[in-house]
């Protein structure tokens, strides 16, 4: 008998570690697949096919934890800096779902790659004062191939030539773009009325009937939800192609507790794991992998497992960066929303601006005047979706509520520009173990210790003024803007704030960060741990520098890449087999 | 008092139209009826399933649940919760509601107008028509809601 239960063993089923189990699936592994969350997603057993848990529900997605992790079970905890004490708010900190697929669920995947600029920000732009800029250690050039799988592979609608700042593309988008939101199309115009650039977002929902599920029906409960007609296709397509492999086993309510280590301390043999199906006392059982594991658990958790172990060095959980979020709301009259045009159909975005990534005399002028040697905002969401039930909670209790709800200015008369503006990494901002806050299985919590540097502040500042100007022309009343974290008077944002005070950005990044050298990161361009070098990260857990773009695309890009060179496998002759596979599907 | 008598029902009553005017006609009573004793049904009244619509091809079989299954711990979890939200109201009803306690109410008032019909509130719909908010084109199973 085989002392190996698996070739390897991917921790965490989302983008990363679906990506990765679909990858080495195909290079012929046989891959067990750990996921700490319930599975609502996709059935274990064969075909393989969606498992119908969800629909346009707000109380089960949003107020009743249906896709998990429940705070109660799984708290975490926040702090700006030392000088708040331990923490200042225990609970939920930019919770991702927990569950089969992670925030695949959830995600409304906008999926836009990274630009060149984006894997030299050092060499390109220059060091910045009390951050850590520096360069990735491969290009998009090495990326570009893997990119244009893992499009593929989660049949990113796009419209390739769209966005003028896009680098360059091998190959075309797989699936045309989906409907634009009436709203986006009337703020694009605006946008470009300004010198803007506006583009139909790259989004990993069907737009046509693909890969044997529906086209999107614009239901309007996307950003937040999972689909209930399957037309997000980021992770289940991974996800279904590596079940299909039968090689591939996937293991939910399987909580990762522990790397197993040979004598050397040097290489993993497998995975020690608690079975939560079993309760009040779940058994700790192993998993033995006899090539590699991976950790995709996403950039909170992956570090707060290493960090449990001591593995990785000191550097792991530091330059843990979000999106430092610019929320620019324009208040319309009723009129200007006609039923059926604001958030309550459609995909939550549909239309992007990059502008702000691009070096201009502007954002130079704006970045001289803090003694800054540059800055970079972030790609602008176009969009909006308040459902009613968070409507009427943010309104609060009393005789103005019905008057409240029906003028809807949260509702039907909002629209939002998002900025996910580039942070910049800082050894203080960090994922660490929370001194005594644990979870319902006795593990250190994972804390945040994060506040952003004066770069996202002078970035978010310029934004802020511009976007309102473009909404105004595009027939705001008023227009204002708004951070997150939120800036100003802490006892106002913790009573009253509807985003809370921590970021509320689900955009993780950078706690295991990639290098060439050991001594100033965590894993190898190769996304291998240094000192335990069968052990890959395949999160955002590696990235360098956040950028200021959606990372989803990039991280599965990653993992692409990484789990490819780990099997050896050749990515040009991969994406084709995905390809024609998908089209005798279909 | 005890949870669900005529005066704990009077009282909390008060309390959701005091919070959201006009819930109780919309159902928030139900809602919290329903909630509190989520856990008494097999299974738990917690995430309503998907309706029969099933937008993906139709095969949703009929009488499949209308609730989802939740896992132990998130039962451990919902047991937890459900438990400090009764104490809440006990308090409500009985004229000692702490800041917290009517914040919950709030909370369960707009959930019980807005929230979809088949978590026992929003009665027929009654709280999206009265400020516009459209149809779910996929809403959940409600057939045994109440
Ligand atoms: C509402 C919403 C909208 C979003 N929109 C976008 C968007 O438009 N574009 C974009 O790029 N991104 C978006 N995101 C972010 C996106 O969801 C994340 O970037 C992405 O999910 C990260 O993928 P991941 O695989 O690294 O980690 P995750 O998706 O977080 O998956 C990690 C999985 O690992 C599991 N896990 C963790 N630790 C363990 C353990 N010890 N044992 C077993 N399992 C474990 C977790 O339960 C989880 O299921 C959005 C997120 C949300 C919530
Ligand atoms: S808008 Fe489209 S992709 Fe989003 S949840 Fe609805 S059907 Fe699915």
């Amino acid at each position: 008998m085989s002392t190996w239960d698996c070739d390897a063993v991917v921790i965490g089923s989302g983008p990363g570690g679906s990506t990765a189990a679909e990858v080495l699936c195909a290079a012929g592994w046989s891959v067990v697949v750990l996921e700490k969350g319930r599975n609502h997603l996709i059935d274990t057993e064969p075909p393989h096919d969606p498992l119908r848990h969800f629909a346009n529900d707000e109380l089960a997605a949003h107020r009743r934890h249906l896709l998990g992790p429940d705070p109660l079970l799984e708290p975490r905890s926040y702090r700006r800096s030392a000088e708040d004490g331990d923490r200042l708010v225990v609970g939920e900190v930019n919770n991702l779902p927990s569950t089969v697929g992670g925030g695949g669920v959830h995600a409304d995947a906008k999926l836009p790659r990274f630009r060149e600029e984006d894997f030299r920000l050092r060499s390109e732009r220059g060091p910045v004062d009390d951050a850590s800029v520096e360069d990735w250690p491969l290009s998009y050039d090495d990326l570009e191939p893997h990119y244009a799988a893992v499009e593929e592979l989660f049949g990113v609608a796009g419209e390739a030539g769209a966005n003028p700042f896009a680098a360059p593309r091998s190959s075309p988008y797989p699936l045309p773009p989906g409907d634009d939101m009436p709203m986006a199309v009337v703020t694009a115009a605006a946008a470009a009325r300004a010198g803007l650039h506006p583009y139909r977002a790259p989004t990993g929902v069907n737009s046509v009937p693909n890969d044997g599920r529906p086209a999107c029906t614009d239901c309007g409960f996307c950003g937040g939800y999972g689909c209930p007609v399957q037309a997000k296709s980021d992770p289940v397509s991974a996800l279904q192609r590596a079940l299909r492999s039968g090689r591939c086993d996937l293991r939910p309510e399987c909580y990762a507790t522990e790397l197993v280590l040979d004598a050397t301390g040097r290489r993993a043999t497998g995975v020690r794991y608690l079975d939560l199906r079993e309760h009040p006392e779940p058994a700790t059982r192993e998993v033995r992998a006899r090539h590699a594991v991976i950790l995709a658990g996403g950039a909170f958790e992956t570090p707060r497992f290493l960090l449990r172990q001591g593995l990785g060095g000191d550097l792991v959980g530091r330059f843990l960066t979000y999106h430092y979020q610019t929320f620019t709301v324009g208040m319309f009259p009723r009129d200007r929303f006609p039923d059926g045009t604001g958030g309550e159909r459609g995909r939550s975005v549909t239309h992007l601006h990059d502008d702000l990534m691009v070096d201009t005399p502007e954002l130079r002028r704006a970045a001289a005047g803090a003694g800054l040697p540059w800055v970079r905002g972030g790609v602008v969401e176009h969009g909006a979706g308040q459902m009613p039930v968070e409507e009427a909670v943010t309104y609060g209790a009393g005789p103005h509520h019905l008057d409240s709800m029906r003028d809807s200015a949260l509702r039907r008369r909002m629209w939002v520009f998002t900025m996910q503006g580039e942070d910049l990494p800082q050894g203080s901002n960090r994922v660490d173990l929370d001194p005594s806050v644990r979870d319902v299985w006795g593990l250190p919590a994972g804390r945040v210790t994060y506040a952003p540097h004066p770069h996202e502040l002078v970035a978010s500042a310029f934004a802020g003024p511009l976007h309102e100007a473009v909404l105004t022309d595009a027939g705001a009343e008023v227009a204002f803007s708004a951070t997150s974290p939120p800036q100003g008077d802490l006892d106002v944002h913790l009573a009253a704030n509807p985003l809370g005070v921590a970021p509320a950005s689900r955009h993780v990044m950078g706690t295991a960060r990639m290098g060439s050298d050991p001594a100033t990161s965590v894993v190898s361009a190769e996304q291998r741990l240094w000192g335990v070098d069968n052990v890959l990260v395949c999160d955002s857990s590696v990235f360098v520098t956040s950028t200021g773009y959606n990372p989803t695309l990039t991280l599965a890009a990653l993992a692409h890449r990484a789990t490819t060179l780990l099997a050896g496998a050749q990515p040009s002759a991969r994406a084709t087999a995905s390809a024609v596979r998908r089209r005798k599907r279909s | 008092m005890t949870i669900g008598d005529p005066a704990w029902r009077a009282a909390v009553a008060e309390a959701l139209d005091a919070a959201v005017p006009g819930s109780v006609e919309l159902g928030a009573l139900d809602y919290v009826e329903q909630l509190l004793g989520a856990l008494d049904h097999d299974p738990p009244r917690i995430w309503a399933a998907p309706g029969s619509w099933d937008g993906a091809g139709g095969d949703r079989p009929a009488g499949a649940p209308s609730w989802l299954e939740l896992g132990p711990w998130e039962r451990q979890a919902w047991e937890r919760r459900i438990e400090g939200w009764r104490e809440a109201y006990e308090r409500v009803a009985a004229g000692r509601a702490e800041e917290d306690d009517l914040r919950t109410v709030h909370v369960h008032a707009c959930e019980g107008t807005y929230g979809d019909p088949a978590y026992g509130g929003n009665r027929d719909g009654g709280g999206w028509a009265r400020i516009g908010f459209p149809e779910p084109l996929h809403p959940p199973a409600r057939e045994v809601a109440g």
